[in-house]
């Protein structure tokens, strides 16, 4: 059985329809038959994903690939990339503006919710160039998809 | 349930009133409702009772599946389970007249469910301030108040089911008491008793539409409080009207209502405004509350330790089968806390100590609610989700609704699920028509 996969358009720096990609995928994947408490997780990572993309980036795409014994949610966005990666990956570290703190974000725990939240979690990005995403959930043995 | 009415769950439609516009249609939160052959609108097992298609349609089609007030017989003892919602319905009229008003009306008992309300009250602080240290349920706590939010929770929303409030429901509190304590005392005597529940929205599944075992004997009745309205008023007229008020025993402090803010629990912000918790939220309507849930499931508003969600617009006074608008329902309560202030009638200790013995404590676990009103439907394939993407393409993704589901990606469900064909679909009719 192939795979199946759905793509959502993020717009950058639109707070207000800020989450509705992730909302969209949640959607999708309810309609399957999955632990609420693994789309829980799916959710947040699309949440901080989401805002990354909004507070940072142009604009951006999150998908959703579903297999039958794994998920894979990516982001995408086009730039303006992350300088050091390691140092992006550290709880309370962030980049947000003061603008973006007054509207309550910028605590610096977006990647590493992403990480706490997914099994596995790439990232793949430069300074001035796009930046990849990819987090890995694997499906509980004996509830794979068909 | 006469014919012409199709068999559903909270709800009921008219197949003769209905004139099949479908603006039930949009509005429906968990899409259970169809309309096949422009006449009748047919509704699938995913009715959560939130009363929205009886607020849309203007044709009247749609109707709760309550019980007229002509069920009131005297060869009974008929006991009221009032919310307070119903004292809000008369502007300068104090609860317990509007409670005297049911008694001239025929009821032997009323209950005043506002003094179960505040009991509740009691019983949430005291979770509240003890999950702060064991940190045994997750925050934001969702108040379990209005029944169509937790439907709604299992429904769609089944991983914040740990979130929902696990104390018992003022509406279970004030059924207990009666149960246990009045109801013995006439069935001990071989009297027939009958509860009616006088509510504001549709709570109660039309018994037509459970398996024969599950109907419920008939002791236990729902009525709109717009059913009741009408007669209603004329009595409280009557005892406003009078030099001397008529008597009328009560033995229990619920049977009566001594407090002027009780209605204030319909308002929204109502539950929580007395309520000693910091930081909580009150948000009503049913758009809202699927927004605010939606953010809460992605990890959202953690911060907040309550929130009181209610799917009518302003809360309870917004209730679809209330009689009078909401504003001034909204605006008759405030001027009664103004007049007379807010009074508790119950001592913290005395529910702490029923706390303390786990008399608040809820058997309804997640796992519980979920087989109760969660989805069943059949849950898609990877290979059906790619059919359903397949179909999106070809359909034109516009939402009209001329098929008769509410959006597309519903008819394309449906389709993959075999419940409707492909050629429904009023753009794909008629590409194959211009090919033909």
């Amino acid at each position: 059985m192939s795979k199946f996969k759905k793509s959502f358009h993020i717009k950058g720096r639109d707070f207000i329809r800020a989450g509705e990609a992730s909302i969209s995928v949640q959607n999708l994947l309810k309609s399957m038959d999955f632990d609420p408490r693994l789309t829980r997780r799916i959710a947040i990572c699309g949440y901080e994903s989401e805002m990354n993309v909004v507070m940072h980036g142009g604009d951006g795409t999150l998908s959703i690939e579903v297999d039958t014994d794994r998920l894979i949610l990516e982001v995408t966005d086009d730039g303006p990339g992350i300088d050091d990666i390691d140092l992006a990956m550290q709880a309370g570290f962030s980049t947000a503006n003061d603008d973006h703190r007054e509207m309550g974000f910028g605590a610096g725990m977006g990647l590493p919710n992403m990480k706490k939240n997914s099994d596995q979690i790439q990232v793949e990005s430069k300074k001035n160039q796009e930046t990849v995403v990819r987090m890995i959930f694997f499906v509980p043995e004996g509830e794979e998809t068909h | 349930m006469s014919k012409r009415h199709t068999s559903t769950c909270f709800v009921r439609f008219d197949q003769d009133l209905c004139a099949g516009y479908g603006s039930c249609l949009r509005v429906c939160p968990t899409r259970a409702i169809r309309v096949k052959n422009k006449k009748a609108a047919r509704i699938v097992e995913q009715c959560i009772g939130c009363g929205e298609c009886i607020r849309s349609c203007r044709e009247g089609a749609v109707t709760a599946a309550t019980e007229g007030p002509g069920v009131l017989k005297k060869d009974h003892i008929a006991i009221a389970l009032v919310s307070p919602v119903l004292y809000a319905q008369f502007p300068g009229v104090m609860p317990k007249d509007v409670l005297l008003g049911l008694r001239h009306m025929g009821f032997q008992h009323t209950i005043d469910m506002s003094y179960f309300l505040e009991m509740f009250q009691f019983a949430t602080e005291e979770f509240i301030s003890r999950n702060r240290k064991s940190q045994s349920a997750p925050w934001p706590l969702i108040s379990p108040v209005c029944p169509v939010v937790v439907r709604l929770i299992a429904f769609q929303f089944p991983n914040l089911l740990p979130n929902v409030l696990p104390v018992l429901r003022p509406v279970a509190l004030m059924a207990r008491e009666v149960k246990s304590r009045l109801i013995p005392e006439y069935t001990e005597n071989g009297e027939e008793v009958v509860l009616y529940y006088l509510n504001p929205c549709p709570t109660k599944k039309d018994s037509a539409c459970l398996p024969s075992r599950k109907r419920p004997v008939r002791t236990e009745i729902a009525l709109g409080i717009n059913d009741i309205y009408p007669e209603l008023v004329k009595h409280v007229d009557q005892i406003e009207a009078a030099d001397d008020i008529p008597f009328y025993q009560t033995r229990f402090e619920y049977e009566t209502c001594a407090t002027a803010n009780a209605s204030m629990w319909g308002m929204s912000g109502g539950e929580i405004a007395d309520m000693d918790i910091e930081r909580s939220l009150a948000v009503s309507g049913m758009e809202e509350t699927i927004s605010y849930l939606e953010k809460i499931e992605m990890g959202l508003f953690q911060d907040i330790e309550y929130i009181e969600f209610r799917t009518c617009r302003e809360g309870c006074l917004g209730g679809v089968l209330t009689a009078i608008d909401k504003y001034l329902a909204k605006g008759a309560v405030q001027k009664m806390i103004k007049r007379y202030g807010l009074g508790r009638r119950l001592h913290r200790e005395n529910i702490l100590r029923m706390y303390e013995k786990g008399e608040f404590q809820t058997e309804k676990k997640p796992s519980k609610l979920t087989s109760l009103f969660g989805a069943h439907k059949k849950a898609l394939s990877l290979d059906s989700m790619q059919k359903i993407e397949k179909i999106m393409d070809l359909i034109k993704g516009t939402d009209c609704t001329a098929c008769g589901a509410p959006d597309c990606r519903t008819f394309a469900e449906d389709v993959v699920r075999g419940e409707s064909a492909l050629k429904e679909c009023l753009f794909v009719g008629a590409q194959t028509k211009k090919k033909a």
